[in-house]
């Protein structure tokens, strides 16, 4: 195997990267493109996150968009019910989300396989209901339930939000650098290939898994604030949706699972398809997201850079 | 001295009594052989020692301390390291990355220090040619060495080897011995798990006889040998 | 004792006949392959649209549509397996259940496209017909497809303890080296046990085509109630889809007439949440745990 880069050679080529895209939104005069662009970056951070725990590790889970919906009702309710301001609500959103992961994720992430999936899946459902049911149950008004929440209208502009969801998605790029040569990434590469060797190796395998995971939720819940003030109406089918799961999980999958570049390439070209299609082809939109799912199973199991790293034994970073 | 010792320990599953009241003790610097048939219970108690199950009674003390319930990654940073009959190396990572991480995890150093001291291990064993190679890659010799790499990077004082020379030809054993003792000349004490006899009657200091969970012999290798359950357990009673 | 419980039970025992049919098809395919078919409410929408077209063009009773929907299913079930999932059979699981859920997509919404969103149901003679005694009401089609369930999952187990090929399948759950060795044809093994369990979804899809709404998205829930009830009783253990689907009918039966219809729902999830984490092999412990 030979790398592509050195750390220096990495740095050399991501800063300037990075000082790019920050420019977009200066030369760019139409507000779709801007859209388009700030939701590339908002699904590199969604896709990160997921890969942050279940790319590096392989326990798969099919329930993070609850991180997500908590941290889009955090923020809503500080807002709306306690005038807060945005920023410190978007932060709150990610401690909320982070704290209520920790006591999740004990017990969850002793299982495995399809259970741990089930479970995930199981607990996003139920938060799901809570919103949805909490109020008519205890006669209070906190959720709003099916009504939903509506927010402050934000008076900001797309170039707002592109600057919000690009700091969050730098943030998330970072932590995956962090991850790729730290201890902390070798533990998480350890449990993916052999979790038992990685326990008599000196893993503390529960206490990496934990850290993944409410990382990732940490994130996710941010994303989520941030996405109720930029949509200014959440609902529980939104905020708590499968589908957004759906998302992340094959953005990361096409990409490549548990590498660094696997989110970004992934969800760039996905959500630039899914622009394409969704404008030429609303109606089977879905229908074609099912064959790309189907696709890249069957053809590139490993993701774009997955495949070539293990074909052509690059490493990128 | 004593570095560890095993009191009475059993592991129950179920209605299965895999290991039964076994109590032995390793001393500093010794090569320790246990042998039985398959089945006998070597793996299992292996596996409590180092944490995999509980023991259901009994104590594991590794120097002083009672490590019984602990979990594996706490008395793999205690000192005690285990290699597996079957192997299971972190595939796609390189044969320098697979001892890394016992270094970084199990030896709990920084990133430099751990660098620096899975050179020194690889070097030690052998494998220095092979180790920007992917794990899955290399010989059977060369996967037991990593194996034996991984442990000692930990800083593991004490080493459990199940069947650490499975699958070798004659004259890979030999180099194994060879290995073997210069591990215990650098001042680690290790338990050897093997059906090789030759090399597990060569190399040992004393030896222990296990047979349906529980032990039945222990002594030096001549005096084990003679032993007439040994005996007995291996070969079936004689027609008379 | 009191009408409102005892109405309640017998919801909940009905209900529980009916979630236990539909989920022996995903239990069995599971425990023999080790997949979790994320597509299999789809098969019980194909069953149930099956028996609603058969019932508008041809004005056939749905019960007698049975072996129609059974066969098609099982057709589809099979090649399903042996062209795609076959393919990915010895990857890790994960590759499975993400496959079976972009067969999930596919089929849900090419039928959605096919067939528009629409609400249909199948109205017969005996459509509202309920036996009314003691203050109680048990529908009629409820009451047979209860029937009828017991039925299924006792022929299913006869199958697969009393015939070869049963025994073949079973094998190859067991231990699927020894059964290559053996001379078993794994691929088409696995072909012919998915195609059994979509054959038996489909079929479920028929029993509760006379009472309930049917429409191409209903798939996604009685796949999570699949998956409850397979964890409550143990994923892989057939019986057990008897077990876990009574106590998920009872719950949900229960909660529904005193607390509210939402609480239900949540319940469900609930219990499957708690279940994976203290018992994950299963009420009578005897699912295969991960």
């Amino acid at each position: 195997m030979h790398q592509i880069s050195t750390a220096k050679t990495f740095w050399l080529f991501f800063i300037p990267a990075c000082i790019a895209v920050a420019l977009i939104p200066l030369f760019i005069s139409s507000e779709y493109t801007l859209r388009v662009s700030a939701l590339v970056i908002f699904w590199i951070g969604m896709s990160g996150c997921w890969n942050i725990m279940s790319g590096y590790t392989g326990y798969i889970d099919f329930g993070p968009v609850v991180y997500f919906g908590i941290g889009s009702y955090t923020t809503a309710i500080c807002m709306t019910r306690f005038g807060a301001l945005f920023f410190p609500s978007a932060i709150l959103s990610g401690v909320v989300s982070a704290l209520i992961a920790l006591p999740i994720g004990i017990p969850t992430l002793r299982l495995r396989g399809a259970y741990f999936a089930i479970a995930t899946f199981a607990f996003a459902e139920t938060m799901k209901q809570v919103a949805l049911e909490f109020d008519r149950t205890f006669g209070v008004k906190f959720f709003e339930g099916s009504h939903g929440i509506t927010l402050p209208i934000s008076g900001h502009d797309n170039m707002f939000f592109f600057y919000c969801v690009f700091a969050v998605t730098l943030a998330i790029v970072l932590v995956h650098y962090a991850i790729e040569h730290s201890k902390f990434g070798y533990g998480l590469k350890a449990i993916h290939e052999a979790e038992a060797s990685a326990e008599i190796a000196g893993v503390n395998t529960t206490g990496v898994k934990l850290r993944a995971y409410v990382t990732s939720a940490f994130f996710l819940g941010i994303l989520g604030g941030i996405e109720a003030y930029w949509i200014t109406y959440i609902t529980p089918a939104d905020a708590f949706s499968v589908q957004k799961t759906v998302q992340m999980v094959i953005m990361t999958l096409l990409g490549g699972m548990g590498t660094f570049l696997g989110p970004i390439v992934g969800a760039s070209f996905f959500t630039l398809l899914s622009e394409v299609l969704g404008t030429k082809f609303v109606e089977y939109y879905l229908i074609m997201v099912g064959a790309v799912i189907i696709g890249i199973i069957l053809v590139l199991p490993s993701g774009i850079i997955g495949t070539l790293k293990a074909r052509k034994g690059i490493r990128f970073i | 001295m004593t570095i560890l010792e095993c009191k009475n320990v059993s592991k129950n599953f179920g209605a299965l009594a895999a290991v039964q009241a076994v109590s032995f003790t390793l001393n500093r610097g010794e090569i320790l052989g246990m042998i039985g048939p398959n089945g006998a219970g070597k793996t299992t108690l292996f596996n409590c020692i180092v944490g995999i199950h509980p023991p259901s009674n009994g104590r594991v003390i590794l120097d002083g301390t009672d490590i019984a319930g602990f979990k594996p990654y706490t008395i793999c940073r205690m000192g005690l390291a285990k290699t597996s009959q079957i192997m299971e190396p972190f595939r796609t990572m390189s044969v320098f990355e697979n001892v890394l991480i016992g270094a970084l995890h199990g030896g709990q150093m920084s990133m430099k220090e751990a660098r620096t001291e899975t050179d020194r291990v690889i070097g030690f064993v052998g494998l220095t040619q092979h180790s920007h190679k992917p794990s899955a890659a290399i010989s059977v010799p060369a996967r037991r060495r990593l194996e034996l790499a991984r442990a000692l990077a930990t800083g593991a004082k004490v080493l459990l080897l199940d069947e650490n020379m499975a699958g070798l030809n004659p004259f890979e054993i030999d180099e194994a011995l060879e290995l073997l003792r210069k591990i215990r000349d650098s001042g680690k004490s290790i338990v050897v798990v093997e059906h090789i006899m030759r090399a597990v009657m060569g190399i040992s200091d004393r030896l222990i006889v296990l047979n349906y969970g529980a032990k039945i012999a222990e002594g030096t290798p001549e005096v084990v040998a003679n032993n007439e359950d040994v005996i007995e357990a291996y070969l079936g009673r004689k027609a008379s | 004792m009191d009408t409102v419980l005892i109405q309640a039970i017998i919801n909940g025992l009905l209900l529980g006949g009916v979630y236990a049919a539909y989920s022996a098809g995903f239990s069995l395919i599971f425990g023999v392959m080790g997949v979790v078919n994320l597509a299999h409410g789809e098969l019980i929408m194909l069953g149930a649209f099956t028996s609603y077209w058969l019932f508008v063009w041809f004005n056939m009773d749905p019960y007698i549509t049975i072996p129609f929907s059974m066969a098609a299913l099982f057709v589809f079930g099979y090649i399903i397996q042996k062209y795609i999932i076959n393919r990915v059979i010895e990857l890790p699981h994960i590759m499975s259940y993400i496959l079976t859920f972009g067969i999930h997509l596919m089929v849900a919404n090419t039928a959605l496209q096919l067939w528009t969103h629409d609400f249909r149901t199948i109205t017969t003679s005996y459509s509202g017909a309920n036996a009314a005694f003691w203050g109680l009401n048990i529908p009629y089609a409820r009451l047979i497809t209860f029937f009828l369930a017991l039925v299924i999952i006792g022929a299913l187990w006869f199958f697969m303890s009393r015939t070869e090929t049963g025994r073949a399948i079973r094998a190859t759950s067991m231990d699927k080296e020894v059964a290559r060795i053996m001379g078993v044809n794994i691929r088409e093994i696995y072909a012919i046990t998915f195609g059994i369990g979509a054959a038996i979804s489909g079929l479920a899809g028929t029993l509760i085509s006379p009472f309930v709404i049917i429409f191409p998205e209903m798939g996604l829930n009685y796949t999570i109630i699949a998956f409850c009830v397979v964890v409550l009783g143990g994923m892989g253990y057939m019986p057990g889809a008897l077990w876990g689907g009574v106590i998920l009918g009872l719950a949900q039966s229960l909660t529904a007439a005193y607390l509210s219809a939402g609480i239900s729902v949540a319940t469900t999830f609930l219990i499957l949440f708690f279940m994976l984490i203290f018992r994950p092999a299963g009420i009578v412990g005897k699912g295969l745990v991960a």
